[in-house]
């Protein structure tokens, strides 16, 4: 919306061509979508605690979460308005993809959205049933998968890129292209929900890897960066540098409401929207395999619930103390902080690795 | 300091900060993060 705005003040006044660059318009996101998050934070928090909409807590957890129970929960939704607003106000509103990640972003939370009302408000524990919420979820997957792949005009745009190697890229095919991108927004968001277990566990990581792939995404649509790091070169990607831009001032922002000890919990309507929105950035930009490196945490988090559930239904005996892997290490006697600061670490190494993927190749 | 900008959106942002508050760290953070941007705008903004 600025963007054509500038573009009309540039005709007159040479200096508004600057807002054309998109670093400069990601850079800017960010600090909007931050501040759009300081400002409605600590109203939103207010109303969520006078509606009562309490977070509740589940009783075989580790003892020392009871007394999160009554937190407001739902504060995703901040997230979403930041990002949304601030996307509008400052990508290139011509460019399909941005529409595409928006639109997976909104459809993730209302269905994270409608999971958390059912919980908090009217009170029923089940929420959502799984079977449901995973139905609506691969609806949106799958719409925007045939989107992505239909509205593709280069072969390489659909290409399964290997990093670390310049010339192995394996041409998947419509069909292959929309299976691996479903997976991915899907197995994503769904990492991003289990993850979301301690104070600032699941955004911090969110928004490092948010800030990683707004890279990426500015060198695959630049051609002369994509051509000189050797990436596939897609055009209107950099503009998804934008809402990265947008996902990591928000995410920061709300980390601001959400360090230990959590003043707002982000809820489903958070985790499952932050992780489709990471998961679709990733498959427009070909880094679907670098995505699994940054998202290291997400990937050894859900693994962990999956060996315990199998574990214990094959031999009845549990791996990890407790499932997913953060209340293990809790149970092992590591405090909140200790392990949400040691996660984000962990994190910050592994994007460093994907960012490295970049050149080193 | 918190009393001098009560009212204020850094008083209210900071209105449950105590010594022993956690969250003072992380917003320490944030706020240098926050700097760090700016700083890395003015590679363009010049």
């Amino acid at each position: 919306m600025l963007l054509e705005l500038a573009q009309w003040l540039a005709k007159d006044i040479r200096a508004f061509n600057v807002f054309g660059y998109i670093t400069l318009r990601a850079v800017l996101a960010c600090l909007t979508a931050l501040v759009i998050t300081f400002m409605v934070g600590p109203t939103m928090i207010r109303r969520l605690t006078s509606y009562k909409i309490g977070q509740s807590v589940r009783d075989d957890g580790p003892q020392s979460h009871l007394p999160k129970a009554g937190t407001p929960t739902m504060g995703g939704a901040l997230i979403l308005v930041a990002v949304v607003v601030t996307t509008l106000l400052w990508a290139d509103l011509q460019n399909r993809f941005v529409w595409v990640v928006l639109a997976v972003t909104v459809g993730f939370g209302a269905v994270g959205w409608v999971d958390d009302y059912r919980k908090v408000v009217h009170r029923n524990p089940k929420g959502l049933s799984a079977r449901t919420k995973f139905f609506y979820q691969s609806l949106i997957g799958i719409a925007a998968a045939y989107f992505i792949a239909f509205t593709t005009n280069l072969p390489a745009q659909t290409e399964f890129i290997v990093p670390f190697f310049k010339n192995i890229a394996y041409p998947l095919g419509v069909f292959g292209f929309m299976v691996l991108t479903y997976l991915v927004i899907v197995g994503t968001s769904n990492a991003v929900n289990l993850t979301d277990g301690l104070d600032g566990l699941a955004i911090m990581p969110t928004v490092m890897i948010a800030g990683a792939l707004g890279i990426f995404a500015y060198v695959a649509g630049n051609v002369v960066f994509a051509r000189y790091l050797g990436f596939p070169h897609i055009p209107g990607a950099g503009e998804l540098a934008v809402f990265c831009g947008a996902l990591a001032g928000a995410g920061l922002a709300f980390l601001w409401f959400n360090a230990y000890p959590a003043e707002v919990f982000m809820g489903d309507v958070g985790a499952l929207a932050l992780g489709a929105a990471l998961g679709t950035v990733a498959v427009i930009v070909r880094q679907e395999i670098v995505l699994f490196i940054m998202g290291g945490v997400f990937v050894v988090e859900t693994l962990s619930v999956m060996l315990q559930v199998a574990s214990f239904k094959l031999t009845g005996k549990r791996i990890f103390r407790m499932a997913p892997l953060h209340h293990h290490y809790e149970l092992k006697g590591w405090k909140e902080n200790q392990v949400v600061v040691r996660f984000w670490i962990i994190t910050m190494m592994l994007v460093l690795v994907g960012l490295s993927t970049l050149k080193l190749r | 300091m918190r009393e001098a900008h009560r009212g204020l959106i850094w008083g209210r942002l900071m209105r449950n900060a105590r010594y022993d508050d956690t969250r003072i760290h992380p917003r320490f953070w944030i706020i240098t993060m926050m700097l760090v941007l700016v700083g890395l705008s003015t590679l363009k903004l010049r």
